[in-house]
């Protein structure tokens, strides 16, 4: 019983330490593969944490159109990612809060992290932050569907309503590994992956134009601490989606620890993988966003289907 | 005192509050205020007492020489304890937002027929008798029609009033229908439960009709056309009790009545699901687009009504198909959600009501940059736009979570199409809920003012901010303490489906027990990270927004409520958009142009009207005014009558 409960204590210290520590690396990997491969040096690997070090202490400068709302979008959002990441298990080490229904919680509170966004940057009275909120709440509302034939088909499929079950669950009954349902589904959150989290194809980081930038354009306002929570909120997101996105794939180690490391290498992977994408493809113009997106949901729904016949 | 006493108690107190503006000494209606709201107190202490494990308790008399049975089951105390604090919330807060002595005397009426209402809905609600049921449901039509037009003399007001009155007739027609036909199943008006027993075609007839009739007043899809402008027109704190109450009276009816009757056939259950889907997506389509921001409420609760239409639905499957897990989850999230919705959009109503009292617009585009002047406003409204789009913490979230658990355990047990597509629709509605309310508040009460309409706003006083002070406390207190409720929403599910559910508290007791930590533990997180970040007064320097280099933004840079909505409006059915493509190198002044009709009202039914209109037109000659020709016709109406009986008896056969 001691035992259990020291690994249970343990494996949650751990969660917690990777959810505070580990988020900001998954960028600078991300752009140090974009820099390999664009033949540049690019910046060190642990550009954002010195960038957040920075921000943490630097003054703060708000628009004087602003009021208390304008915090809600980098609180929210930092607050909302810290609790869902609670309900995500990482690899096959249990979540530290998992229960019957999480999954709809998870869902939702990527949804408030979004609506606070979208408020804050409504808040501003700018034209290009009204732009980017207006695509942001326009594409969600179809990146939600994909995300939930996922999970309807993964329920349908494990018969729990519960993420850890759910995404540990490879090899049992019609989800198998590499399955026909599985990799529609891993194709689906590809796509919602790649747009929730403000990337090439559907999003641009880097562009210096603001006129064709989704998530971004969302934040120029923010400054100092806020938009430190902004950064930091950003790569708590490519974590835990990211989660979503390699857990099924991950075979179940017998050590602990194997699990943990095999977890790190394949998160560590898909950054490449993501790396890799953004270097060799363009953005997409903003009308063919609903495309790619909607393929994203057919996916997903053809995932669900052939488990429902 | 007896729950039931309490309960008719409170409705003579609502009837004397109404009659008191209408006696001399006209005052100002303080005193009807007051005995309105101890009725309301009155009859909230009974429904809770009812709900918390008191058995049911009724009275008996003789109305039109037939017995007639009031009685407060915990069906009943579920709809009365919304309505009842609507109201008692609505008619303090009515003291400031419609003085008694405005405008020619539209306050007294106004207080008169909203007694009116409140007292023939809380006898709607605990009556067991089909013909008192008739008379109530009329009382209440009728006071609600004299409610939606206290501003008849807008030509739009009138005319939605007049909608309004035709559709709720039409549908007391079937209703009526549906009530003999009951009465012929049930050998009298009395409503008493039959046993259970296999269904028969008559249930499925009573069932079927009484869903038509009831679905005009909950506003499904397609009956809902008369639902946004009467509930826009209304003076607000009437459109609040109208959207959060009025409406699931025909959730009741639907409910009550299939109490009575055989369990409803699964595939009933199945389509009222889809149905109540429909209305989700179409209601909340259509919010996203509007400009009226009274109007864009009015289709969120078309949205609502369809959510818990679903959960009806669902309960309904459940039942047929013996589903004990479905029934609670069904039956549950929708009374769940009735409460919820009542809370919210109550708060969202009396929001709109002190801006449409700072600002005199009900145009959305015209407004902005409220926060800055209404800030107390804007900080109640915060959390009712989270509820309305069921976000965690707020209550919102913890109905649909109800429904999305039962939606998922129908994918893994019974239906699994119906369900499937429920759910895409419901997390689809999820999707457009949040275009919708992050434009409303975004464009009301965020970035510039763009009009000279706000100049002058302010806060209104605490007459008005008290009431909505209340329901934002407990928008967030029914997200964050729901475990309680399970055992009461377990008394109400009961009611609905005697024996046959699993205990909500050992369904969901668990699950709850470790989300709702999660919610508060959201709500720590958030005000730590707060307290870390720098204050406005002394930490920060304050600059114009940064418009890309650009020094000098303007309010008309922002991005107008319109705009925002446009990717998902244009693909509205009823919309129309005209914009004329800009050619020269040098262009002038242009123009766009966008209105948007409901696809149902404005497009299917009134032509459809007005065809029959100038069809009927053709019989206007036999409308004479001549009351001598008047009784011609019912002489010669009669005659033909009595010469039909006397040959009938000849005829052959």
């Amino acid at each position: 019983m001691s035992h259990t409960l020291a690994s249970t204590l343990m494996n949650l210290l751990l969660h917690t330490l990777a959810v505070l520590v580990l988020p900001p690396l998954i960028p600078g990997l991300i752009a140090k593969v974009k820099a390999w491969l664009a033949g540049r040096s690019g910046p060190p690997v642990l550009q954002l944490y010195y960038d957040l070090a920075k921000l943490a202490r630097k003054q703060a400068v708000f628009s004087r159109t602003t009021s208390w709302v304008f915090l809600a979008g980098p609180v929210g959002t930092v607050a909302a990612l810290l609790v869902a990441s609670l309900l995500v298990p990482f690899g096959h080490t249990p979540a530290p809060v998992s229960f019957e229904g999480d999954v709809i919680l998870f869902a939702y509170l990527l949804g408030l992290a979004r609506f606070l966004t979208v408020l804050s940057a409504l808040d501003t009275g700018s034209a290009f932050e009204g732009m980017g909120a207006a695509r942001e709440v326009s594409f969600s509302a179809l990146a939600e569907p994909a995300l939930f034939f996922g999970f309807a088909a993964l329920a349908k499929a494990t018969g729990s309503l519960s993420l850890a079950p759910m995404l540990q669950a490879h090899g049992m009954g019609k989800v198998g590994h590499l399955s026909g349902p599985l990799i529609l589904i891993l194709a689906g959150w590809a796509i919602v992956y790649l747009a929730e989290n403000a990337r090439m194809p559907v999003d641009d980081p880097n562009t210096h134009l603001e006129l064709t930038m989704i998530h971004e354009v969302m934040v120029l306002d923010h400054s100092g601490r806020p938009f430190a929570l902004v950064l930091y909120g950003a790569s708590l997101k490519l974590v835990v989606l990211g989660a979503l996105l390699v857990d099924p794939l991950l075979p179940r180690l017998a050590q602990g620890w194997l699990n943990w490391l095999a977890f790190l290498a394949a998160l560590g992977l898909l950054a490449v993988v993501v790396g890799v994408v953004e270097s060799s493809t363009a953005r997409f113009r903003m009308t063919k966003v609903p495309q790619f997106l909607l393929a994203g949901v057919l996916a997903s729904a053809f995932a669900f289907l052939l488990l429902l016949v | 005192m007896r729950d039931i006493t309490l309960i008719l108690l409170a409705a003579g107190c609502w009837i004397v509050a109404a009659l008191l503006p209408l006696v001399p000494p006209r005052k100002e209606g303080r005193i009807s205020t007051v005995l309105g709201a101890t009725g309301s107190l009155l009859a909230i202490f009974a429904a809770a007492h009812a709900l918390l494990g008191g058995t049911p308790t009724h009275v008996d008399f003789y109305f039109w020489q037939g017995p007639v049975r009031l009685e407060l089951d915990a069906l009943s105390a579920a709809f009365l304890l919304p309505l009842h604090l609507v109201a008692g919330l609505g008619i303090v807060y009515g003291l400031e937002y419609w003085p008694v002595h405005l405008a020619k005397g539209s306050g007294r009426s106004l207080r008169f027929f909203f007694g009116c209402l409140v007292a023939a809905m809380s006898l709607l609600f605990v009556t067991r008798n089909g013909l008192l049921f008739l008379v109530a449901w009329e009382c209440m039509a009728i006071s609600a029609f004299f409610l939606v037009s206290t501003e008849h003399l807008y030509p739009e007001v009138h005319r939605a009033g007049w909608v309004y009155l035709v559709c709720t007739h039409t549908g007391t027609l079937v209703l009526t229908a549906s009530v003999i036909l009951l009465a012929q199943r049930l050998g009298g008006f009395p409503w008493v439960p039959l046993p259970g027993g296999p269904v028969g075609t008559l249930d499925v007839w009573i069932l079927g009709l009484s869903l038509l009739g009831f679905s005009f007043k909950a506003g499904l899809l397609p009956l809902h056309f008369w639902l946004p402008a009467a509930h826009a027109g209304a003076p607000s704190h009437v459109s609040a009790i109208l959207s959060g109450v009025m409406l699931k009276t025909g959730i009741y009816g639907i409910l009550r009545v299939s109490t009575l009757l055989p369990g409803p056939p699964g595939w009933m259950g199945g389509g009222l699901l889809l149905l109540g889907a429909l209305s989700a997506v179409y209601g909340v389509w259509n919010a996203l687009a509007q400009r009226d921001y009274k109007r864009l409420l009015a289709y969120s609760s078309v949205e609502h009504l369809g959510i818990v239409a679903m959960g009806v639905g669902l309960g309904w499957v459940g039942r047929a198909s013996g589903d004990p897990l479905l029934t609670a989850l069904g039956f549950g999230g929708a009374i769940f959600h009735i409460w919820n919705h009542a809370i919210f959009k109550t708060l969202l109503f009396f929001g709109s009501g002190a801006l449409l009292h700072a600002t005199g617009t009900r145009n959305m585009e015209a407004l902005g940059g409220l926060a800055a002047r209404m800030p107390r406003t804007a900080l109640l409204m915060f959390p009712a736009v989270l509820a309305v789009t069921a976000l965690p913490p707020f209550n919102g979230f913890l109905s649909e979570w109800f429904l999305y658990r039962g939606l998922f355990a129908s994918l893994r047990g019974g239906d699994s199409w119906s369900a499937g597509v429920a759910l895409l629709a419901l997390v689809f509605t999820g999707g457009l809920a949040a275009v919708a309310f992050a434009r409303f508040y975004g464009v009301i009460f965020l970035g510039e003012a763009r009009s000279a309409a706000v100049d002058h706003a302010h806060d209104p006083s605490l007459l008005m901010l008290v009431p909505m002070g209340i329901l934002a406390v407990l928008a967030l207190a029914l997200g964050l303490l729901a475990l309680p409720l399970l055992a009461v929403l377990d008394r109400i599910v009961a009611v609905l489906a005697p024996g046959s559910a699993t205990p909500l508290a050992s369904l969901v007791g668990r699950d709850l027990r470790l989300l709702l930590p999660l919610e508060v533990g959201l709500l720590a997180l958030g005000g730590a990270l707060l307290a870390w970040l720098p204050r406005r007064a002394t930490q920060v320097e304050t600059l114009p927004t940064w418009d890309c280099g650009y020094a000098a933004p303007t309010a008309r840079m922002q991005y107008t409520g319109s705009s925002l909505a446009d990717g998902w409006s244009v693909l509205l059915p009823g919309i129309t958009q005209r914009v004329r493509s800009i050619r020269a190198l040098f262009p002038r002044a242009h123009s766009f142009h966008s209105v948007v009709r409901d696809a149902v009202g404005d497009d299917l039914v009134t032509p459809w009207f007005g065809r029959l209109t100038a069809r009927l037109l053709r019989y206007h000659r036999l409308q004479q005014g001549i009351l001598s020709i008047y009784i011609l016709y019912v002489l010669v109406a009669l005659m033909v009558a009595f010469l039909w009986l006397l040959l009938r008896s000849k005829l052959p056969g």
